[in-house]
């Protein structure tokens, strides 16, 4: 599935809240809305949420879904690609059974309406939130 | 006064006012320019990748998922579903 899609890890940085504030693209403030719809999507729903932000190679599905393989059955990736103007939401075998595509779909226009805006926090934000009351509770 | 009085007087307060009322306008927008995505716009900053915090997240099993998303994991999980979109 992951086709020429390579992820270089020194290009991937790890955890809630990056040590290099500004880096990322976003403003404290940004990441503890960030880090907060996270933990608590994922806390509500027992799925694994996941973020990336940043360049997909072409083909930019295979990249995102390149990335997923680096996570568990029950995660879910949300990948944006701000510069290419793409996002994809990946689940797995687990996740999968409680998100379908649909919902997915659907989580994916929302995020594409902030995107347009120029509110790429609040995508992500609304995005995670849409999947979470999606999923359910555990 | 003198010159350097009249100077202040009628450019340094008028200056001064005129600071203020521009930092308070476009202060805020200055500060968080730098930060803010516009559509069509490169995206200059580094990957990142976002995980919740481990302990948020039930895992069943003696084994949480965290060494599974450690750089270089060789676990490979399969993509099953989804969506996809630009804008």
């Amino acid at each position: 599935m992951s086709g020429d899609a390579r992820v270089d890890p020194n290009h991937v940085q790890y955890g809630p809240i990056g040590h290099d504030l500004g880096a990322h693209g976003f403003t404290a403030r940004q990441l503890t809305r960030l880090d907060e719809a996270l933990t608590l999507s994922s806390r509500e729903s027992g799925l694994m949420f996941s973020v990336y932000v940043g360049e997909l190679k072409p083909p930019t599905r295979a990249h995102a879904e390149a990335l997923f393989e680096r996570l568990t059955d029950d995660a879910v990736l949300l990948a944006v690609a701000p510069g290419q103007r793409a996002v994809h939401i990946v689940t797995g075998p687990g996740s999968a059974k409680r998100l379908p595509n649909r919902a997915c779909a659907l989580a994916a226009l929302a995020m594409r309406a902030a995107f347009t805006n120029g509110d790429l926090t609040g995508g992500l934000v609304t995005g995670l939130r849409m999947l979470s009351d999606s999923a359910g509770r555990i | 006064m003198s010159i350097v009085e009249t100077v202040l007087v009628f450019v340094g307060i008028p200056g001064a006012i005129i600071a203020v009322i521009a930092s308070g306008v476009y202060g805020k927008a200055m500060l968080h320019q730098p930060n803010r995505y516009r559509p069509g716009r490169p995206w200059p900053y580094t990957a990142a990748w976002f995980v919740p915090h481990p302990d948020a997240v039930l895992q069943p099993g003696p084994d949480p998922a965290r060494p599974q998303l450690e750089r270089g994991s060789t676990s490979v999980t399969t993509a099953t579903g989804g969506a996809s979109g630009e804008w």
